[in-house]
Formats: C-alpha cells, sequence, structure tokens
C-alpha cells in the first residue's frame, strides 16, 4: 500500500506560474514527492523515468492526445492509467472540466486517495484564474485612465478647456451615448487623429 | 438563450463546414446562435463535450465510437452522430531525408502508384535492421483517428507491421509540423494545411494521399450528447441543416478562394492562404518545389453522400480498432454502431429540402465502378479489397 506521501505526482503545464501555484500546494498538503514539466518532446521518456501515480495536466494542452495513446499503448510506461479513479463520480469531472484540469490516475488506486489531490488542483486552477483575471482587468482599468487623460490633454489643447471642463465634457457625453467615458474618450482621440 | 449552441472545433481545414455555417449566415438562417471555439486537442473537445461545455463539436469519426466503448481509459460517453462533416484532406508526409533513402531504396514503387509508396519505406526499414539502426517514427493525430487508420493500412498493405517496424506516437496536428523538423519524428499522417505546409516549408514529401488509400475513408463527423439529441430534437435537424448548407457552399469551386480567407484568419485555421488556397484547389504540391497536381476531389465537403453518416464508413472505422487491437475481436460493433451513428437524424433533418440521401444507411465499400459512383464518388482501397460491413 502506498502512503499518501508517497505518491508520485507529475504536473505537466505549458504555463509555469501556474504549475507552481498547483505544485506549492500539492507540497503544502504534504505531498513531497511532486515533479512537473512543461512541454517536452521526449514526453514518453520523461514520464517512465518518473513513473507518476497520478499526472495533473491542463484540460486544453495538446499533450494529452499523446499522453492517451501512451496510456493505451501500456508497455510505454509501466501501469495503465485511467482517467480518474472512480468512474461513476461525475461531479468531480465536471468540477475538473469547468476549472480547466484534467487528471491520469494509476488504475487500481482508491478513490479517497486521488480526490483530495485533485481537488486541490481545481482550487489552485481556480485561484490561479482569479488571479489572472484580476490582473487583466487591473491592466484594463489602467488603459482606460490612460486614454482618458489623452482624451482630456487634447480637448485642453485644441478647445481651450480647463482639465476639469474635459472631463465633465467627456463625462456629459457618455451619459448621453450611453457609453463608458473611455470609449468617448477614444471617440476623441480618434476624431482629433483624423484631422491631421 | 434557448437557440445557443456552442460548437467546438480543431484547426483543420475540415472544420469549414462549421466555420462557413456561422459566417455565411446559415445557423442565422435555422435560428441558431452558432458560437465556435477553438481547440488544440481531442481529448479536449471529447471532454467539453462531454460535460456539457459544448452542444456540438468537430470530432475524428473514431472518437464517438471508442467513448461509448469506453476505451482509452476514459470513462463511458454516449455520443451521438447525426451528420459527416465531409471527407477531410488527409496524406501521408515524410521528411525530405527520409523521402531521399525511400527513392534511392525503390525508386520503381517511388514512381508507380502513391497508393503503394510503402514498399519503398519497407526496403528502408529492412536496410536499418541489417545495420541495427533504431525503428523509426510516425506520428497520427489520434489513436481513434482515420489517420492512424490510414497510416497503418498503408503500411500493413507493404508488409511493414506498424505495432513493431516502426513506432506510431500521437501528436496534436498543429504540432505535427515542428516535430517533423526538428526531426523527432520521420513521418505523419496528418490532415491539411499540416502537410501542405511541410512541403511549402521544404521540410516534408507527401507519399501518399488519402485518395490514394481510401478516397471514402470517413473523417470529420459532428459529436452531440445522447440527452442533447433526446431534449433537444428540433435543435439537432436545425443544426444538421445549417451545416448541410454550409457544406454545400463550401463545395461550390466558385467559392473556394473566399473559404481560403475565412480559413487563414486565426481564429479558424490560422494557416497561410496560400498553402489553404493550393490545398482546396485541389492543386496539391506534393513535392518542395515542384509544380501542383491536380486532385479534384482533395477536400469534399458536400458532393458524393459527403455530409451523410454511413454505417458501413463507421462499420469499417470499428473493423481497424478490431484489426489494431484496440477492442477484443470478439466485440459485437454492430450494435454499438447503431447507437452511435444516427442517418435517422440526418434524413429526418434534410426531409423536404434538395439533399440527395441515400436509399440506404450501409453499403459494401471499395466497390469503385459500382453503379452508385457518381452518387457516392470514387471508392477504392489501395488494394482494391472490398468491405463488406454486414450490418444486416
Amino acid at each position: 500500500m502506498v502512503r499518501t506521501e508517497d505518491f508520485n505526482i507529475l504536473v505537466i503545464d505549458e504555463d509555469p506560474d501556474r504549475a507552481a501555484i498547483v505544485e506549492r500546494g500539492l507540497v503544502e498538503s504534504g505531498y513531497t514527492r511532486v515533479a512537473r514539466i512543461g512541454t517536452s518532446h521526449n514526453l514518453v521518456e520523461r514520464i517512465q523515468a518518473l513513473a507518476p501515480d497520478i499526472i495533473i495536466i491542463d484540460l486544453e494542452n495538446p499533450d494529452r492526445d499523446t499522453l492517451e495513446q501512451m496510456f493505451q499503448v501500456s508497455r510505454a510506461i509501466a501501469r495503465p492509467i485511467a482517467m480518474f479513479v472512480d468512474k461513476s463520480d461525475s461531479s468531480m469531472i465536471h468540477e475538473a472540466v469547468a476549472a480547466g484540469v484534467s487528471a491520469y490516475v494509476v488504475d487500481g488506486l482508491r478513490e479517497d486517495r486521488i480526490r483530495p489531490i485533485v481537488e486541490m488542483a481545481i482550487s489552485r486552477f481556480n485561484v490561479f484564474d482569479q488571479l489572472r483575471r484580476e490582473r487583466d482587468e487591473a491592466k484594463a482599468k489602467l488603459n482606460e485612465r490612460k486614454l482618458i487623460e489623452r482624451a482630456k490633454g487634447i480637448l485642453m489643447k485644441e478647445k481651450g478647456l480647463t482639465e476639469e471642463d474635459s472631463y465633465n465634457l467627456l463625462r456629459k457625453n457618455a451619459m448621453k451615448q450611453n457609453r463608458k467615458i473611455y470609449e468617448i474618450a477614444q471617440s476623441v482621440i480618434t476624431a482629433f487623429q483624423l484631422e491631421f | 438563450m434557448g437557440n445557443k449552441v456552442r460548437l467546438g472545433f480543431v484547426p483543420l481545414v475540415d472544420c469549414a463546414i462549421p466555420v462557413v455555417a456561422r459566417a455565411m449566415g446559415f445557423a442565422d438562417q435555422e435560428n441558431i446562435e452558432l458560437e465556435l471555439v477553438r481547440e488544440m486537442s481531442w481529448a479536449a473537445i471529447r471532454d467539453k463535450l462531454s460535460y456539457g461545455v459544448y452542444e456540438a463539436a468537430h470530432l475524428l469519426a473514431g472518437i464517438p465510437i471508442a467513448a461509448r466503448l469506453g476505451l482509452g481509459g476514459v470513462p463511458v460517453q454516449h455520443l451521438v452522430v447525426p451528420m459527416a462533416l465531409g471527407r477531410g484532406g488527409n496524406a501521408i508526409t515524410v521528411s525530405t531525408r527520409l523521402y531521399q533513402r525511400m527513392l534511392e531504396a525503390d525508386p520503381v514503387s517511388m514512381h508507380g502508384p502513391r497508393g503503394l509508396s510503402a514498399r519503398a519505406l519497407k526496403k528502408v526499414i529492412d536496410e536499418d535492421r541489417a545495420s541495427g539502426r533504431p525503428v523509426m517514427s510516425f506520428a497520427t493525430v489520434f489513436p481513434f483517428s482515420s489517420h492512424n487508420y490510414e497510416l497503418r493500412y498503408w503500411m500493413a498493405a507493404a508488409g511493414i507491421d506498424p505495432d513493431k517496424d516502426v513506432n506510431i506516437g500521437v501528436i496534436a496536428p498543429q504540432r505535427m509540423f515542428d516535430s517533423l523538423r526538428n526531426g523527432w519524428v520521420d513521418g505523419y499522417c496528418v490532415g491539411e494545411p499540416w502537410n501542405q505546409r511541410a512541403v511549402f516549408h521544404g521540410d516534408g514529401v507527401i507519399v501518399a494521399l488519402k485518395d490514394d488509400i481510401w478516397s471514402r475513408s470517413p473523417e470529420k463527423v459532428l459529436g452531440v450528447r445522447q440527452d442533447w439529441v433526446d431534449s433537444n430534437p428540433d435543435m439537432v435537424s436545425a443544426l444538421v441543416r445549417a451545416l448541410v448548407r454550409a457544406a454545400e457552399w463550401a463545395d461550390e469551386p466558385g467559392n473556394r478562394a473566399e473559404l481560403a480567407q475565412m480559413l487563414s484568419e486565426e481564429s479558424n485555421v490560422g494557416a497561410p492562404y496560400d498553402v489553404l488556397k493550393a490545398s482546396l484547389d485541389g492543386r496539391p504540391v506534393l513535392r518542395p518545389g515542384e509544380a501542383p497536381i491536380e486532385v479534384p476531389d482533395r477536400h469534399v465537403f458536400y458532393r458524393y453522400t459527403a455530409t451523410f453518416p454511413w454505417l458501413s464508413q463507421a462499420s469499417w472505422v470499428g473493423a481497424q480498432m478490431k484489426r489494431w487491437g484496440q477492442v477484443p475481436a470478439s466485440t459485437d460493433l454492430n450494435q454499438v454502431i447503431r447507437q452511435v451513428y444516427r442517418p435517422d437524424l440526418y434524413r429526418t433533418a434534410v426531409k423536404g429540402l434538395d439533399v440527395a440521401v441515400p436509399a440506404h444507411d450501409w453499403r459494401v465499400e471499395g466497390t469503385n465502378g459500382a453503379d452508385d459512383r457518381a452518387f457516392v464518388g470514387p471508392d477504392s482501397f489501395l488494394d482494391n479489397s472490398v468491405f463488406d460491413p454486414d450490418l444486416t
């Protein structure tokens, strides 16, 4: 019987930041034997060498097609591997698919021992997703602010308005047209660029 | 909300039918809000379809059968095929280096019919074995793909054992070309544009086209879930009609330039226009720097019943699964095939439209020159064999 901490877990992910987040989560939960690889052309050899009990791989990774064939030709690795241990448990699979996680598990491992690992991966994928969304939103906000600043600058220079009046003009038009201020700012920038 | 269909596809020329259905308004005409999502792996498409992220998918013909059988270590999925998505445009490409070796080893076979070019490969394999070299590596796109079965058929007909004499691995389509270029594989079988691309870059030579192996071999299909079919029968019909109309449009030679343009967009196939155009025009270039050859049936989307989900084509896929040990030879596949392939759904959908449908759901395959040739298209296997699906 393999003890939990003796599981060999392999994380395959082209995104090194996400792989690191998943790895850290697993290590903090007491799984010490965690390896991670990005994409690799000698995937078969790497996996043979690492002999993982569980493989966590992002759902969209093109290497999954390669992996599935390896598992079918069971000579390629020591033991055949199945996707998720308990085939009847579709709720976890749903959760995993929604989070973009897929897992391959050595046949015969008990579900209760696999579940916490897959759940950890799912929660870490979700955390990563959240972080990425926040980062993207912050970036978008910054860009919107820059657009508004530029449009204000144009209005001050071309129309002789004060900074406050320029902003109010943008805001008034946004309200009137039911659009965002940065969209009006973009129109102002485009309009003045056209005149040159 | 109620008429939204999310459809996953892989960037290959044969994603044309769903792309056209959306871009040219055929989906709109059926009151379907078609959303297309590009995927980079067959496993991802299969899983997202199975677990409800998508309602429909561009799938390899073997995937729904394998899913119903629970093959490949994946839980059983009840997927259904209401129509086929054309006859694809597969080819076998080898590295320029291997091509030179094949040419030297057996110039006669290399100048004969392309379907028999594996005879030259056999000689190269024999040379390698005599001098103790490691076996060569080939790739296809998925274990249950027509590419895998076509490559194996081509090899086996020349006396090559695909399980012993070579390594056959799996690489996602868009990674094939780099793998060949970097020398990780010696050859592959994939759909366009990934053959033509290797030729245009001078890294590969096409040694056999799908037409040379078996022109009627099944390729991509429309995959949907059984439960979705059961609860949305009208939507299934509407989707099939939109896709059949799109296939008709895509088949029109006069629309091929526009189609190449559409497919070249990054959100679709994202390959250069010239590469796509050459392939879609039926003028593939087989060897770097040479003039194109004329293969009018290189990409068939509609004519020759290319959208009809023939039970006999599914049966051939099943027979290949048995031949190569993916399912035990004793498995009775006829029932599974009838559950998965649903020509009845196709017939219902196109009823009353000007779409020609065959009188029967299956036929004896490989009977080139039989009296239905004008209707079903050229139909010969490279070894002139005949496949009787025995679905009675």
